[in-house]
């Protein structure tokens, strides 16, 4: 593909001249990583539209900006407004370092640490990368070879934690206009915790996010998360996330998308020990010219697992959305239970949605399911409001509302169920 | 091991019946593929110049295609490197290429049917099904044709098609399946031998169910025929497929093509039992099918229905598909899809919605034993002014031992809001409250997993003829025997 060779050029070139100027830094005990990151993105190189997982999304409209090193930095950005102020122990990191001016971390409770992963020692943070697979997954390759920093949460043995905590990256990007941040968390043995993410960019021209998080849960954790995406309409945002839950533990990933011109959401989780439990939720709002790809993996390599799965979707104007849902049951993983929902409603004549739920199954004594409906709203619901004095728009809004509150009603935490619920209507509205 | 598995594993050890081989001398042209052959192939089926220039055609399309090395390798399967130059491309049992009656025919051959149960000769019709019979490259009979030509109905082997109704081929060939459609398509439109054409006029409905049974029988050959069926404004057929061959140590190749048209009102009820050899419980041999089947409702009100029971193959790559380009048209698939030793399959459907208010039903079931692995892949595709379109999807699995597996990978593009899509899959085994139940009323368990995977089976099994009916519960009955525990 000349075409796409041509786009593709200019963008790799930026790269490895970032990359050579990256090296120049103080690099500390990760450098190795870098250099691994970078082969393997080489190697690989930015996937396309005939690879099977980018069949429906096309990064075209990405490459064709220009990845600028120079001209003026981009301003320092707000946090997003609808969940400033959120009851949470707030670690601000500011192109991988963590900002103790702007972060609340003080009522942290013992034994849970919140830093700048640089910071975290060898010992603690040996498992980064380990997760997130780099020689298998171009942007997780891409992050790890400009690897400087990035957020490291660390919750001890037997920690509950009640307020979540909210690791806030803020690029001001002086790497151009491609920010990469870089989570890793590590729960011990029957800690409990959330934890939400949010990426904030502020800039004038077209942007890519390209953050990568890794979750490691050991045994009898519970840990969860919340994936708050509501970038602007000219920035983009691969997000990949690698989970490995531990024996009998829980994860849970909340994602919420408002917003952006292509974003992809890569979710795997390896189940790898027994009676463990996994709950993928995810709601996007696509409007304009908006792009939506949500994919997922479970994979289940062991018995007794569990694993729920619900995505819905609304689209308007333009917007495309893309579910694709893969359960994986590994020939020895008996007694799994796997289920996966996605629904989604289709507002215009112009958005479109594609759905790919997969099941891939190599144990007998098993129970999967999966369902997808694309629709419109009910005509019958909607004559029902009608009939009860509401005009048509705040029929569908709440029509709406109810169907987006299936997942934010998920959310148990009350102030970022409330903020979510808010976002929602203000889309809606919008 | 329980008695339910042992049951289990010897279902998946089962036999194959129609595995032996009519010994018949035969003229079979040297292996390999070049424009030489194509030109052998055609002088012996003594095809008009245009058709042998969309054969060469064809041929060189498949030549860029396949040193680019562009071969399907998307499915879920594990495909042995295919030596295209080592398949003869065409083999007609005794020494000609077409038959003016049946008396011509080698007995050998005819008794190769009788042996099959196809009733060929007219005074031995069963339940009134006009057969084409195709052996290997040639097309051997075709009964009830003046009785079906009273109604004005076409119903005969491709080769006589092309001689007598050229016009009607010359429209409609190409027109589903174009040659450049797959890699397969191309090399089937370069090599295809024979197959069954069929027309049904205006406002008739068939009165017979028409049927065509293909045989595999020289070794080192592949079969390549094509089936094409035009249904007129406001007809209606009802048309059956089988398939069978000999037990081969090597792969033998089954590259079909089928197109159906539907006019105005018309309605075309496809089924097909595939029963071709499936290697042996090493996957050793077996027939590699890779057929391209699709339907295209034309005008409004049309409906195409795709019915199939998959036991056999090694490796099954098909896809019967509907284009649903009428308004109000419909599009149908239900499949049973059994495999088990080292089977291989990767079936199901695509629905191409095009027109206003179309629907489309599909519905799956696929079961797995032995260490085969099944897989449904199906597409439903919602165009932009494909208003009211609706669509339902179910694939269910049945899982039959712990080697196996069972996929499902179904596609769902939509880009109309008006257009209601659902699709649900479930994976299951069978219950063991299921066996409880069964086992307390005196059914040994040999007998209630049959009697579970036929309830399974059920709701497509009732969907075909009644002839195809009756075949397929046996036939489903009898590869349980050989693999279910």
């Amino acid at each position: 593909m000349p075409a796409r060779q041509a786009l593709e050029i200019p963008f790799v070139h930026a790269v490895e001249k970032c990359f050579a100027e990256h090296l120049h830094g103080d690099l500390g005990w990760w450098r190795d990583r870098c250099h691994k990151g970078m082969t393997c993105f080489r190697r690989l190189g930015f996937p396309t539209q005939r690879q099977e997982s980018w069949k429906y999304t096309s990064l075209a409209s990405v490459l064709r900006q220009p990845l600028a090193t120079g001209g003026s930095p981009i301003p320092y950005p707000g946090p997003l407004p609808w969940v400033d102020g959120l009851d949470a122990h707030v670690g601000v990191f500011v192109d991988g370092r963590l900002d103790k001016s702007r972060s609340s971390l003080a009522s942290l409770p013992p034994g849970v640490l919140v830093t700048d992963l640089h910071r975290a020692g060898f010992s603690r943070a040996c498992n980064l990368g380990t997760l997130a697979n780099s020689t298998r997954h171009p942007f997780v390759a891409l992050n790890t070879a400009f690897l400087t920093g990035g957020a490291f949460v660390l919750i001890d043995a037997n920690v509950f934690l009640d307020k979540p905590i909210h690791v806030m990256h803020l690029a001001t990007s002086n790497r151009g206009r491609l920010a990469q941040p870089r989570t890793l968390v590590h729960a011990f043995r029957e800690s409990r915790a959330s934890v939400i993410e949010s990426v904030h960019l502020e800039s004038a021209g077209p942007s890519l996010i390209n953050a990568v998080s890794e979750y490691q849960l050991e045994n009898l954790t519970h840990v969860s998360r919340y994936e708050l995406q509501d970038p602007a309409a000219h920035v983009s945002c691969v997000s990949s996330l690698d989970v490995t839950p531990g024996y009998s533990s829980r994860f849970e990933n909340h994602c919420f998308t408002f917003g952006g011109d292509v974003v992809r959401n890569n979710v795997r989780v390896l189940q790898i020990r027994m009676d463990s439990e996994t709950v993928l939720n995810g709601l996007f709002m696509a409007r304009n010219r908006s792009h939506v790809d949500n994919h997922t993996l479970v994979h289940h390599a062991v018995p007794d697992g569990f694993s729920s799965e619900n995505y819905r979707g609304i689209l308007d104007d333009h917007a495309t959305g893309v579910f694709n849902g893969k359960v994986l049951v590994a020939p020895d993983a008996q007694k799994t239970n796997a289920y996966q929902t996605n629904k989604s409603i289709v507002l215009s004549d112009t958005a479109r949605m594609f759905a790919k739920p997969e099941l891939e199954i190599y144990a007998d004594d098993v129970k999967c399911s999966h369902g997808a409906t694309t629709g419109q709203l009910s005509e019958d619901a909607l004559f029902y409001l009608r009939t009860r004095g509401l005009t048509i728009k705040d029929a569908r809004t709440l029509l709406l509302q109810a169907f987006a509150g299936e997942i934010t009603g998920e959310v148990p935490h009350a102030a970022l169920r409330e903020a979510l619920n808010q976002r929602v209507t203000a889309s809606l509205q919008g | 091991m329980n008695t339910d598995t042992q049951y289990l594993h010897e279902v998946a050890a089962g036999d194959y019946e129609h595995g032996w081989v009519t010994e018949v001398a035969s003229d079979t042209i040297p292996k390999g593929l070049s424009e030489d052959v194509i030109r052998l192939i055609s002088s012996k089926k003594q095809d008009p110049d245009w058709m042998l220039e969309r054969r060469l055609r064809a041929l060189r399309h498949w030549q860029t295609l396949h040193d680019k090395e562009k071969h399907p390798s998307w499915a879920h399967l594990q495909i042995p490197a295919i030596d295209f130059q080592s398949i003869s491309y065409y083999s007609a049992p005794g020494k000609k290429a077409k038959y003016q009656s049946l008396d011509e025919v080698d007995p050998e051959v005819l008794r190769t049917f009788e042996r099959l149960g196809i009733p060929l000769k007219e005074q031995e019709r069963l339940a009134g099904v006009a057969v084409d019979a195709v052996i290997d490259s040639v097309s051997v009979a075709t009964s009830f044709k003046e009785e079906l030509a009273e109604r004005g109905i076409i119903f005969c082997s491709f080769s006589e098609a092309i001689e007598e109704h050229p016009e009607l081929v010359r429209k409609y060939m190409g027109s589903v399946v174009p040659h450049t459609d797959n890699f397969y398509a191309a090399l089937n439109a370069a090599v295809f031998s024979d197959g069954s054409f069929c027309y049904i006029p205006p406002g008739v409905r068939c009165p017979m169910e028409l049927s065509t049974y293909f045989r595999i029988n020289q070794a080192g050959t592949g079969q390549f025929e094509r089936t094409l069926i035009v249904a007129d404004k406001g007809s209606y057929v009802s048309y059956l497929e089988g398939c069978t061959a000999p037990m081969r140590d090597e792969h033998q190749l089954h590259a079909a093509v089928v197109e159906i048209i539907a006019h105005e009102d018309a309605e075309v009820k496809y089924s097909t039992i595939q029963n071709w050899y499936p290697g042996d419980a090493n996957g050793k041999g077996g027939v590699l099918n890779f057929v391209t089947k699709r339907g295209i409702c034309q005008g409004t009100r049309s409906k195409i229905s795709w019915t199939q029971l998959e036991t056999g193959s090694a490796i099954t790559w098909k896809y019967p598909s509907v284009i649903l380009k009428g308004d109000d048209s419909k599009g149908e698939f239900y499949s049973v899809a059994f495999t088990k030793g080292r089977q291989q399959a990767d079936t199901g459907t695509k629905m191409l919605h095009l027109g206003r208010n179309t629907s489309s039903t599909i519905i799956s079931k696929g079961i797995s034993a032995g260490r085969s692995n099944n897989s449904y892949r199906g597409l439903v595709r919602i165009g932009r002014k494909a208003h009211n379109a609706r669509n339902f999807s179910q694939c269910d699995s049945m899982l039959l031992g712990n080697r196996c597996g069972a996929h499902t990978f179904p596609y769902l593009e939509t880009s109309n809001p008006t257009a209601q899509v659902e699709h649900e899959a479930t994976t299951s085994k069978v219950g063991e409250d299921q066996m409880f139940y069964c086992n307390q009323r005196g059914i040994s368990e040999q007998d209630a997993i049959k009697l579970i995977v036929t309830g399974f089976c059920q709701e497509i099994l009732g969907k075909l003829p009644m002839e195809f009916a009756v075949e397929a519960r046996k036939l489903l009955a009898i590869e349980l025997e050989g693999s279910v525990g």
